[in-house]
Parts: C-alpha cells; sequence; structure tokens
C-alpha cells in the first residue's frame, strides 16, 4: 500500500497542463462520459463544443473532482487536483449561484482566495488588494463596492472571472462564459482570456455559439459523451467533426467489430 | 436571589439569549434558501426528546440536547436520502420526514411518559414565563436552566460561525466553489444544521420550538431586505431578536398572554418595517430614474 | 367488533377520518405535483389564529365560525406570502417559513388571551394543536362535508386547468389561461383541505396528510386521474385506520397515529410500488445482472481493448460498470477464474483492473467473429 501511495505523487504526464485518461463518470444507469482520453498542453486558450448533454459542464466538474469518476484519471501539470488546487481557476455557470446574497463584488473576488486562506485565517488588506487588482484586470474596479444584485449580467460574469483570477490559476477552466452576456461584455472577456494566454496560462472554455470557435481559440475539443476529435483549430475544426459531434446518438463501443470507416469525399 | 434568577431578568435574558443564537444560525439557513428545514428540524428533535428521555429518565441536560441534535440531523439525512431516491421531490420530502418523526415523538410520549413532566405541547409552546423557577448553582450563583442552556449554545453557536466564518459564506453562497477549494461544504451543512438542533432544544424549554423557528427565520429575512454585507446583515438580525425579546415580553405582560408566543410575534413589526423601507426606496430611485419631463407631465 | 362499529363516537370519527382523508389526497396530489407541498404546512399553522379569533368573535365554540375563521387567516397568509415573495428579493422557503412562525405565534398569543379569559377549558381549542377526534361530534360533521364537497365540486370544474398547471405551467400561461387566478384558487382549496382536518389531525400535523396520500399515490398511478382518486383512497384509508386505532389505544392523539399510518404508506408505495418503487428497481436491476452473460462482460473488455488498439490493454473495473449500469465484479471474477482474465492495477488513484489473458483475447475475438457472422446472415436473410 505504501509504494502505491508514493506512486501518486511521482509526476505523470508533467510537461501537458491537463491529461485525463480512461476517464468515465456516470450518472444512474447511462454514462455522462464515456472513456474520455483528453490531452491539453500548456498555454493555450482551448475551447469545448458539443450539444446540449454531451456532459461538457460535467467534464470541467470531473476534472476539479465535483463528479465522482468511475473510471480513469486526471493529472493537471503531472499531479492529481488535490494537490494542484490553488494553481487552478473554476468560473461556474453564472446561474449556479443566488445574485441576491448580500455581499460585494470586491468580497466575492476574496472569496476566490479562501481556499488558499484554509479554514482558519481571515482576508485581511493584503487579500483585498489583490482583490480589487483582480477586478481591476476585467475592468470592474470602479464598481468593486457595488452590492453584486445590482450588476448587469457581463458586469456578473467580470466579477466570476476576477474570482477566479485572483488566484493566479495556471490552469483557468470556466463554464459557458458567454452565455447571457452582450457582445461587448463577450468581446472583452475574450480580450482577457488571450491576454491570459499569451501570460503562459492555460485556459479551458466551455462554449455554446459554434459561430465563434474558431475565431476565439486556438485549441478544440470535439465532445459528446466521448471525445470526437481534439487538437489545434486547424487540424480539428471540420465539417465531417462538426457532423459526428452534432449528429445524435454516439455508440459508446463499436460493437460492429469494424472501426467506422472514413467516408469517402471528405476533405 | 441573585439577579439572574430575578423572574423579569431571567425571562428577557433568555428571550434574548435564544433570539440571537436564532437569528444567527438562521442568517445562512435563509439565504441557503432552507427556511423550511428550520421547522422540519425543530418538529423532529421532539422524536429525540422522547427518546433521551426513555433512555435516561430526564427532559433536560446535555445528553437531552444531544440526542435531540442527532434527531434533527436524522431528518435531514432521511430527507437527503428521500430526495436522493428521485421519487419525490425534496419539498415532499421534508413535509414526508418531519411529521412522522414529530409523531413518533408524540406517540412515545402518549404510552410511555404520561405522568411526567413533558409533553408535546411544552416543547411546541415553551413557557419562558416559569423560566427563572427551575435554576440550578453554578459558581455559588443560582442561574435558571434554560438561561445557562441558552447562553451555553449562543456561545458555541457564535465561536462556530467565527471559526468557520468563510467556510460558512462560501458554502452558502457557491457550495460548488467551497467543494473545488476544498472547504468541505457538506461536512459544514451538516454542522451547522446540528448546532441549529441543538439550539433548538435549549430553547424548547424557553420559547417552545415552533416559535424558535420565528427566531431564525423572521430576523433574517427583515435583515435581508435592509442590508448589503453578510456581516452586516447578520449584526441586524441578531439586533432585531435582541429588540424583540423585551417588545414582546412588555406586550405580554400589557395583554396577559403568551411571553414566548408575544416575543416571537413581535418580530413581526421589523419585518414590516424593513419591507415598506425597501419599498420607498425603490419607488424613491425609480421616481428619481425618470427624466423630469415625465414627472412633470404625470402631476400636471 | 359490531358492538364497537355501532359506537357512536366512533362512527363519528371513522366519517370524518374518511372526509379528511379523501379531500387531503385529492388536494395534496396538485400540491405534489407543483412542488408546493409545504404550502400545506404554512396553510395549517397559519389557521389557529383564524380559530381563536372564530371563537372571539362568536364566544362559543361553533364549528362553522371557527372553521371559517381559520379558512379566513390561511388565505389571508397565503396572500401574504405571495405578495412578500414577489415584491422582494426574499425566496419561496423564507415567505412559507415567515408566515408559518408568525401566523402560529399569533395564533399562540391569541390562544391564550383566551384561556386567560377563561374560556379556552370549555372551548377546548388547544385540541386543534395535535387533533382529537374523540371531540368530534355529529353537529361538528357537517361543516366539514360542506368544505370537502365545494373543493371536490372546485376540483371537478377546473379539472383540465389545473391539470394543465400541474404539468406546464408556461404553456399554460401561453395557451391565456388566468394561471394566477387559478393558482390562488389552488391555494384556496387545499386551505379548504387544510381546515376540514384540523379538529382531528390539528394544525402542526396537517402538512403530512396534504403530502403523505399524494406522495404515496404518485409512485404507482400513471395518470393524474389515477393519482387523484388513489391518493383519496390512501387519504380514506389513513384517515379511518388512524382513527379508529387512536380512539382504542388509551391517551393517543389522533393527528400522530393518522399521519403515522399516512407516512406508512408513502413508504411502502416508495417500496412496493411496480414501475417508480425502489424493489422493483432493484429486483430489475438484479435480473438484469443475471441476464448479462459473463460472455457479454468479456465481449466489453475486449471490445475497449481493442479501441485503445492493445490487447494488453488494462480496463478498469468502474468503466465496465458504467457501461452495464450495474456491478460487474462477479462475472468479470468468474471470467478470471476460467483463465480468460487477469486481475492487475494502474494508477493509484484508481480502482481494480482486468486484462485479457492470451486465451482470453483468443476467445474473446472467436466469440466476436461468431457474432458478427450471425448479424450478416440475419441482414441477408
Amino acid at each position: 500500500m505504501s509504494d502505491l501511495r508514493a506512486d501518486i505523487h511521482t509526476p505523470h504526464e508533467p510537461e501537458l497542463a491537463l491529461h485525463i485518461e480512461d476517464l468515465t463518470v456516470s450518472y444512474g444507469d447511462r454514462p455522462a462520459l464515456w472513456d474520455i482520453d483528453l490531452n491539453i498542453p500548456p498555454g493555450v486558450l482551448a475551447g469545448v463544443v458539443g450539444p446540449n448533454g454531451a456532459g461538457k459542464s460535467t467534464l470541467l466538474k470531473a476534472i476539479l473532482g465535483l463528479v465522482p469518476r468511475s473510471a480513469g484519471h486526471v493529472r493537471l501539470f503531472g499531479h492529481p487536483y488535490k494537490s494542484q488546487r490553488k494553481r487552478v481557476g473554476y468560473v461556474p455557470q453564472r446561474s449556479s449561484v443566488d445574485w441576491d446574497f448580500p455581499t460585494t463584488a470586491v468580497d466575492v473576488v476574496t472569496m476566490g482566495l479562501y481556499g488558499q486562506l484554509g479554514w482558519w485565517r481571515w482576508p485581511g488588506r493584503r487579500e483585498r488588494d489583490r482583490a480589487l487588482r483582480a477586478l481591476e484586470e476585467v475592468g470592474m474596479e470602479a464598481l468593486a463596492d457595488r452590492q453584486i444584485s445590482e450588476l448587469s449580467g457581463g458586469q456578473q460574469q467580470r466579477v466570476f472571472i476576477a474570482r477566479a483570477l485572483v488566484q493566479k490559476p495556471d490552469l483557468l477552466l470556466l463554464d459557458e462564459p458567454m452565455a447571457g452576456v452582450d457582445a461587448t461584455t463577450e468581446r472583452s472577456i475574450i480580450d482577457i482570456l488571450s491576454r491570459l494566454r499569451s501570460e503562459g496560462r492555460t485556459i479551458v472554455v466551455v462554449h455554446h455559439d459554434l459561430q465563434t470557435v474558431q475565431r476565439y481559440f486556438d485549441w478544440l475539443v470535439f465532445l459528446n459523451v466521448r471525445v470526437i476529435a481534439a487538437g489545434e483549430m486547424a487540424a480539428v475544426y471540420s465539417a465531417r467533426n462538426l457532423r459526428r459531434t452534432y449528429g445524435g446518438q454516439i455508440a459508446l463501443l463499436d460493437e460492429n467489430g469494424a472501426a467506422a470507416p472514413d467516408a469517402p469525399g471528405e476533405r | 436571589m441573585s439577579g439572574l434568577a430575578n423572574p423579569t431578568i431571567a425571562i428577557l435574558l433568555t428571550g434574548m439569549l435564544v433570539g440571537m443564537a436564532g437569528a444567527l444560525l438562521g442568517s445562512f439557513l435563509v439565504l441557503r434558501g432552507n427556511s423550511m428545514l428550520a421547522d422540519a428540524i425543530s418538529h423532529s428533535i421532539l422524536f429525540g426528546i422522547a427518546l433521551a428521555w426513555l433512555a435516561t429518565g430526564e427532559t433536560s441536560g446535555a445528553v437531552q440536547i444531544a440526542g435531540a441534535a442527532l434527531s434533527g440531523v436524522l431528518a435531514v439525512f432521511l430527507i437527503e436520502t428521500l430526495a436522493r431516491s428521485r421519487r419525490l421531490r425534496d419539498d415532499a420530502a421534508i413535509g414526508l420526514v418531519f411529521p412522522a418523526l414529530f409523531s413518533i415523538g408524540v406517540v412515545l410520549i402518549n404510552v410511555f411518559a404520561r405522568d411526567v413532566h413533558l409533553d408535546e405541547h411544552t416543547v411546541l409552546l415553551g413557557e419562558i414565563g416559569f423560566v427563572w423557577l427551575d435554576t440550578v448553582t453554578v459558581a455559588g450563583l443560582v442561574v435558571p436552566r434554560a438561561l445557562l442552556a441558552s447562553a451555553t449554545l449562543l456561545l458555541v453557536d457564535a465561536l462556530f460561525v467565527l471559526a468557520f466564518y468563510n467556510a460558512l459564506k462560501l458554502a452558502t453562497f457557491d457550495p460548488g466553489l467551497a467543494r473545488a477549494l476544498g472547504l468541505a461544504p457538506g461536512l459544514v451543512f451538516y454542522a451547522h444544521l446540528s448546532l441549529l438542533s441543538g439550539t433548538a432544544v435549549a430553547a424548547f424549554d424557553a420559547v417552545g420550538v415552533v416559535l424558535f423557528v420565528t427566531f431564525v427565520v423572521v430576523p433574517p429575512a427583515a435583515a435581508y431586505l435592509l442590508c448589503r454585507r453578510l456581516s452586516s446583515l447578520i449584526a441586524v438580525a441578531m439586533l432585531i431578536a435582541v429588540a424583540s425579546a423585551p417588545l414582546g415580553y412588555g406586550a405580554a405582560l400589557w395583554l396577559d398572554v403568551s411571553v414566548g408566543g408575544a416575543m416571537a410575534l413581535a418580530t413581526a413589526p421589523f419585518l414590516v418595517g424593513a419591507f415598506s423601507w425597501r419599498r420607498w426606496r425603490e419607488r424613491r430611485r425609480y421616481r428619481a430614474a425618470q427624466p423630469p419631463a415625465v414627472s412633470a407631465s404625470s402631476s400636471a | 367488533m359490531t358492538a364497537l362499529l355501532g359506537d357512536y363516537t366512533l362512527q363519528n370519527v371513522m366519517l370524518g377520518a374518511a372526509l379528511i382523508g379523501v379531500i387531503s389526497g385529492v388536494l395534496g396530489s396538485f400540491a405534489v405535483l407543483r412542488r408546493e407541498s409545504l404550502l400545506g404546512d404554512t396553510l395549517s399553522h397559519a389557521a389557529l389564529p383564524g380559530i381563536c379569533l372564530g371563537f372571539i368573535v362568536t364566544g362559543v365554540r361553533d364549528m362553522g365560525s371557527l372553521l371559517a375563521g381559520a379558512l379566513f387567516t390561511a388565505v389571508v397568509a397565503a396572500l401574504l406570502m405571495v405578495g412578500l415573495t414577489r415584491r422582494t428579493r426574499l425566496k419561496t422557503d423564507a415567505g412559507l417559513a415567515i408566515m408559518l412562525s408568525l401566523g402560529f405565534a399569533l395564533g399562540v398569543v391569541l390562544l391564550t388571551w383566551i384561556q386567560n379569559r377563561g374560556g379556552a377549558a370549555q372551548a377546548g381549542l388547544d385540541s386543534f394543536l395535535f387533533g382529537q377526534a374523540a371531540a368530534t361530534t355529529r353537529a361538528d360533521l357537517l361543516p366539514m362535508a360542506l368544505l370537502t364537497a365545494v373543493a371536490l365540486s372546485g376540483v371537478v370544474m377546473l379539472w383540465k386547468p389545473l391539470k394543465l398547471m400541474s404539468f406546464d405551467p408556461e404553456f399554460a400561461a401561453v395557451m391565456g389561461l388566468p394561471v394566477r387566478r387559478i393558482e390562488r384558487l389552488l391555494t384556496a382549496m387545499i386551505a379548504l383541505a387544510v381546515v376540514v382536518g384540523l379538529q382531528m389531525v390539528g394544525v402542526v400535523l396537517m402538512t403530512a396528510m396534504i403530502i403523505a396520500p399524494g406522495a404515496a399515490a404518485r409512485q404507482w398511478a400513471g395518470s393524474l386521474l389515477g393519482m387523484v382518486l388513489l391518493a383519496a383512497g390512501f387519504g380514506a384509508t389513513a384517515g379511518i385506520s388512524g382513527g379508529l386505532i387512536s380512539t382504542l389505544g388509551p391517551g393517543l392523539a389522533t393527528g400522530p397515529v393518522v399521519v403515522l399510518v399516512a407516512t406508512a404508506l408513502a413508504l411502502v408505495s416508495l417500496l412496493i410500488a411496480p414501475r417508480r418503487g425502489l424493489l422493483p428497481a432493484w429486483w430489475r436491476r438484479r435480473r438484469r445482472r443475471s441476464h448479462t452473460s459473463t460472455e457479454q462482460i468479456l465481449q466489453t473488455v475486449y471490445e475497449l481493448a481493442r479501441e485503445h488498439g492493445d490487447w494488453r490493454y488494462r480496463v478498469e473495473q468502474g468503466a465496465v460498470d458504467a457501461y452495464h449500469g450495474m456491478i460487474t465484479e462477479p462475472q468479470l471474477a468468474t471470467l478470471a477464474d476460467r483463465g480468460l482474465l487477469i486481475s492487475t492495477e494502474h494508477m493509484p488513484d484508481e480502482g481494480p483492473h482486468w486484462r485479457l489473458t492470451e486465451k482470453g483475447q483468443g476467445h474473446a475475438a472467436e466469440q466476436a467473429k461468431r457474432r458478427n457472422e450471425r448479424r450478416r446472415w440475419r441482414v441477408r436473410a
């Protein structure tokens, strides 16, 4: 047993920002994610696309250990999530919290530091300064002391992003950050993300708008319960992959006994 | 007779302490959208009180508080289990579990404890008017038992909230992030609810459990309408609870009615006040936001 | 037993309990479906001050005026609750809990006000807290029956809109139904049901009578009509048997006993109802397990290995479980015993793994080939 415990500390694929192997997540009777193999190198801005119910949010939650894995493992910079918590920022869907909560923008951003503060320590001057700087990064410093219910949808989304940024994450996971925000906010969010990428951070974004995928991201994951295709944008963005991802039911195992033949005439 | 055994002081202090403890824990409950769990827990503890009485023959004391707190947690656990079976929605699960536990408690008392000073009416209604009769001596000081219990529970609750403030706050606002950051929101949730059950037991002597629910829910709800920060919400809620006690006590003496009921009812004016203030401010801001031409033409 | 059934009090109890069961079962079905189960709790607690008001106004313990008062304050509390949640940021749960606790506090204050003026002893108003079946007189039954008739005819008249609104309120609004007005009517009818039960079940536990029969019927019924009728039956059963038990057992309050019977019905339904019950579901899973042959499981391991392009690929047990939606360890162990699989491990944070042996690889490939041939034959035929 002791050698197994030692084993978890030896890095596994440390040159990758995100390494997922054989990951299966199951809710009740049917797998939500099946046999996912996915590698994302550091310093890319990756989009995850797929139809409703494809398991996009589940994928992020499985990376963060928020849903139990049935099988497989996830490594962030070579290590399990638990030891990498401080290097990972997470921006959940905006609708996942109650925006009437009595708190201010800067306070929400400070919450991003609670993990580093631990159970006992209280946030002080230093934490507030860091939160203000994170708000500055998303252009929200003027509204720092606003109550969050008084912010517009786009402003709330930027506060959420600042809450993840305040941790200075090397890997940032965002769940549909562009959902329900206006065009200006969408542009400023993608500007922020591009800037973070140029600083060398890795960003994974669950995205729903196929129109903008090619413009926004340099790495793409097609997901529909299984990984249909993943890689650099130019290599994987094709009509065929789009069709295979959005084209209805995906078989978990190819029980025909033959690999799906490439359709002639493609590309 | 020491000052603490003086009836008026004992009654007022007990009411204030119970109210503060309820409002403190209730703030998080109301914000999480689980207000009805206060009702469920406070009914379910009768089951624990009855069992603890069967086991020890005592109706108050540390064992009773612990046993009843456990039955509150049991109720929450059963509710979650039923809801997770996906055969029932969680509102139906709540409404199925707590009446059942309460009923078992009543039946146990009906069958085994008919002659004892323990009946469902006391648990339900309490009688704060008599708290000064049942005293204990602590360090040479004569202290009413209920006062001692509620002071202890308030202290424990306050220590818990102070120690785990960040975790509580994040678990209430965004449990998903709390989990991702390793701040075990599930554990915090159960710890919070077991303290709430324990406090309800301490309160049952004084104000009765259903009136305790008032202190848990109404002051935080009123403060929610007034405050922009969690810390000020908690402070205002506790102030409202403290102010309700003398207000209710005065009214009870004047009208010759139940002291606990009057104290609970005295929270209502604060809620109405908060509601009216909020409406007034919104209307004023709405009017200020209107272009002057419109208001001029409408007033003309 | 016949002498017992001829007993006058007992007849009253059984009649009253049956009425309560029917009305709360019918209206509770809608409350459960509309996720408003706890509304009954608030309504019943808020009925207590109304009972006291009814007594204060008339000065006598007349069931009609008590119930009228109860209905009045219950409906007022519900309207205040809706107003509070619509006009502020407060959520429904807070609104329910606020009106429940304040309503009850007011009830307690009024109750003691009456008591301290020497009226409650003969009024016996505090029997409304937990219900006292034996106190039911023939004269009490009349207003109860009247209210039940009103509520039931309301359900019959509003059947179609109620059905639509329980299933899809937004669609109902799009169809042009006056959704808010019907919602208010439904709330008033649930208040009627609560009020009918106060005398026997009591304000504290009436919520269970609203929820338990509906929750029980939900597990069995496939249609709304079936559910409502079943709930009425369950409610009547719980009412009558609970009333009987509490009258026979000395010193037992009626409310808790009726509630325990209703809860037991709901729990049994949760367990054994054919389609939704937990035991049948468990049984079906078991049957699927025994019908899923070890050969199929071996094929899954084989296909997974083939997909990864390595017949020595280590397949995690959790993946095979997820694929089949069941625990596959027994079959995997059998396959290992037959020398087709071998138990192994992979990463430290993963579960047990299995991989094909050489013999297993050959066997599985053979089976796969045969299966494909069979399929080809079927296609040709």
